[in-house]
């Protein structure tokens, strides 16, 4: 496979998910925008903003913070290069390129997505459409996973579903810090009402509310839910389940093995940040640096995918 | 005017009274929706085309129902007729780059073709594998007559549109299975693989594996036949590249993959000759390779078609190619050239002149319906103007008569109507020669329109040529 249409595959899958994670997050922030807002908290939009990483570019454009503006920002907003848009139109981009590498299904999946965004950005909107949007673009990257299914199994669907799991790895986590670092303003809240209000608001937006109660027993601790996003390897979103998604396409690859051997150290490194770890001792480390740490190792890790097969 | 589906006593073909039973009996509702899926169907696969004069905006090509049905023995005579050209067409190519025999024998006045500037004077003395220069021939026809079959043009670099003929069987077989249930018709959907193993078996001498690398070289997505190449490279199972995948080493050519450096063995280009190697043709090129050429002088890969190769389908070579036929295989003619007057010449001009009215007179380096001059369709002061630019370039034109093309059954308004049509089969040269069943037929929509150019109004018909 040209390293060229391997690169392509990897980044439509990595916008795709990203464009959900960015629907999800915005839906994180409407959800806790309908509870009262006690004093001394962030305000929710804030927390969206700076984890979806796109604070300095909205207050370059805006100068206070409200619901239209953050979700026009993050939707659709072509200055922003993380809006659902904008990751829809380069995983579209992308998608031309490599046609040749996609089945029909799989093209038609995103043309379609992009030229449905097209349409929505155009449009008037209304507070209450939000949930609307969210919902419509995790639909959109579902049938583009679906359909993704639909292709040989060749080193093209290892690297999409490599692409799709190092990006999950790294919002999975984004999304978790937001909860602890940013939501929170002092480590003495935790435990405490809102804290257990805001995991399950996180858990709600992820699809995972359900899940989680059908996973474990008794009633919803910090500690579970920590276990559920980090260690859990039956959740989807866990960074447990992300990394051993990697490395089972990366041992798919049909590529000689020294090419992998090059990428050992990364991905050992990522790997014992679960391996070695239980929720106790992740917790006294501190959950902040704990993730900060894996954003960093996950980073490495792509940037050595990158060297190693697509320059 | 010859009717393809009517004889003279109006009575229908019998080649067309099966598909003449099937029109009675859609009304046209169905007409309307089948029209609407068959659009429906190549907006979504995205096969499009751009317009010059029109900000190379993209457009479907129009795609008509009806097919245009050629019989067992009217494909034979063209079936001869295009296998004995291609393979005049490529000696006279290797002659030509070589020892030139056929200017020696005065038959070609040489200086015709020296001068053309797609005469690449760096293939001198080198001789690709197998001697082909051209192994995709594209040659345009248009008949006259029962058994007048006349050719319009050879297409010797990289002829399109072979996308068109797989995809408009394609869409009619899903449409309309029961018309092949009840016809006989032969396949083409074999095409591409066909064309892989004529480009496998173009192999250069430094190739030491029994599966060659091929690979197709696009300029890009920007590129007006974009959608052919994703389509042939899907069809044949190979990479399409583009130049920034590919890069020269010790005399070899490679892309680069997940799994480090691939060799190639042969590129099927879909550029032209001037982008191909920065170093050796336009030093702007940035969709070319540099070092290629050197790779291919030496062996180490096969460019198909050769650079240079387009001397052959010249307006100002054409001419000799009945000539070629006889000097190079011994043989006479299968199908004839149009009667062309070349206005360098002082006597041709002067005839030209004074017919212009009856006479189609077209730019020697002209394409696609532009630039050319149809006399019985023109306004005097069209004629006039055209008459002016004539006189000061006469080497620019050539002029040739306006040929009665025949019509096929179409469907105008979803009532049928016969509009005239052109045909361009698909020619495969390599260890075998061979000519895919069937073709792209172009139509002139407008009515009485001589122009089947989609550029101009044309549109596009499934071509079935029957298996007895």
């Amino acid at each position: 496979m040209l390293s060229r249409t391997a690169e392509n595959l990897y980044w439509i899958s990595r916008y795709m998910e990203r464009a959900e994670t960015m629907a999800r997050l915005l839906d994180v922030g409407y959800r806790m925008s309908l509870f009262p807002n006690p004093k001394g908290y962030h305000n929710e939009w804030d927390s969206v903003l700076s984890a979806a990483g796109a604070a300095q570019g909205y207050f370059t454009k805006y100068n206070e913070i409200n619901q239209e503006n953050v979700e026009d920002y993050i939707f659709f907003d072509e200055e922003n290069p993380s809006s659902v848009y904008s990751c829809i139109s380069k995983a579209r981009n992308n998608a031309l390129l490599v046609r040749t590498a996609f089945t029909p299904e799989a093209w038609v999946a995103i043309n379609k997505s992009y030229k449905e965004i097209l349409e929505l950005k155009n449009k008037k909107f209304t507070r209450a459409d939000l949930p609307n949007f969210t919902e419509w673009t995790i639909q959109q990257v579902n049938m583009f996973r679906g359909s993704a299914n639909s292709l040989l199994r060749n080193d093209g669907y290892h690297f999409i579903f490599l692409g799709t799991f190092i990006e999950r790895a790294d919002n999975s986590a984004r999304l978790l810090d937001v909860k602890y670092f940013v939501l929170l303003p002092t480590a003495d809240y935790i435990g405490g009402n809102l804290d257990n209000l805001q995991w399950i608001i996180l858990l709600r937006s992820l699809s995972s509310f359900r899940a989680f109660r059908w996973a474990y027993d008794g009633d919803v601790t910090s500690t579970k839910i920590a276990h559920f996003f980090i260690l859990n390897n039956d959740c989807s979103r866990s960074l447990s389940f992300c990394i051993n998604n990697i490395v089972y396409h990366l041992n798919c690859l049909k590529c000689s093995p020294d090419k992998i051997s090059d990428i050992y150290s990364g991905l050992k490194s990522v790997h014992s940040s679960v391996k070695d770890e239980t929720v106790e001792s992740i917790i006294e480390y501190g959950l902040h640096e704990y993730v900060t740490n894996f954003v960093s190792k996950i980073s490495f890790l792509d940037n050595q995918i990158q060297n190693h097969f697509f320059r | 005017m010859f009717d393809e589906m009517y004889s003279d006593d109006a009575q229908i073909r019998k080649h067309y009274l099966q598909v003449n039973s099937w029109l009675r009996t859609m009304s046209s509702t169905v007409i309307s929706q089948k029209n609407f899926e068959a659009e429906s169907h190549f907006k979504r696969i995205g096969i499009t085309f751009s317009v010059k004069d029109d900000d190379m905006t993209e457009r479907i090509i129009p795609f008509d129902l009806i097919p245009r049905i050629l019989t067992n023995y009217e494909w034979a005579k063209i079936e001869k007729g295009v296998l004995q050209r291609a393979k005049a067409l490529n000696a006279f190519l290797h002659d030509t780059y070589n020892s030139g025999e056929i200017f020696k024998a005065g038959i070609i006045p040489k200086e015709i073709v020296y001068k053309k500037s797609s005469y690449d004077q760096s293939m001198i003395n080198f001789s690709p594998p197998r001697k082909i220069y051209s192994p995709i021939i594209g040659v345009d026809l248009v008949r006259t007559g029962k058994d007048e079959f006349y050719v319009l043009e050879d297409n010797c670099r990289t002829p399109s549109g072979v996308s068109y003929m797989l995809e408009n069987r394609e869409i009619m077989m899903k449409m309309f299975p029961d018309l092949f249930h009840t016809n006989r018709v032969l396949r083409v959907d074999d095409y591409p693989t066909r064309l892989l193993q004529t480009l496998m078996s173009l192999a250069p001498k430094k190739c030491d594996s029994s599966i060659p690398t091929v690979v197709l070289l696009t300029p890009g997505h920007l590129n007006s036949a974009y959608y052919e190449h994703t389509f042939l490279s899907d069809q044949m199972g190979i990479e399409m590249v583009e130049s920034q995948d590919l890069f020269v080493e010790n005399d070899l050519l490679y892309m680069k993959t997940v799994d480090g450096p691939k060799k190639i063995d042969v590129v099927y280009r879909r550029i032209d000759d001037e982008f191909l190697d920065p170093l050796c043709y336009n030093p702007d090129s940035v969709i070319g390779v540099p070092g290629i050429t050197q790779v291919y002088k030496t062996g180490g890969v096969n460019i198909c078609s050769a650079p240079g190769a387009g001397i052959a389908d010249d307006k100002a070579i054409y001419i000799f190619v009945p000539e070629m036929i006889k000097f190079y295989l011994g043989e006479t003619p299968i199908l004839d050239n149009v009667e062309t007057w070349r206005c360098e010449r002082d006597d041709e001009l002067t005839y030209v002149l004074e017919n212009i009215e009856k006479l189609v007179v077209k730019e020697v380096d002209g394409s696609g319906g532009y630039g050319m001059l149809i006399g019985p369709k023109s306004t005097k002061d069209q004629i006039s103007e055209f008459s002016t630019k004539l006189k000061s370039n006469p080497r620019g034109y050539i002029a040739q008569p306006t040929l009665d093309l025949s019509s096929s059954p179409t469907l105008i308004d979803n009532e049928v109507s016969g509009r005239r049509v052109d045909l361009r089969p698909f020619c495969l040269v390599g260890e075998k020669v061979q000519l895919c069943p069937g073709g792209l037929t172009r139509v002139a929509l407008n009515k009485g329109s001589y122009v089947v150019n989609s550029s101009q109004g044309g549109g596009v018909k499934d071509t079935w040529v029957l298996a007895d």
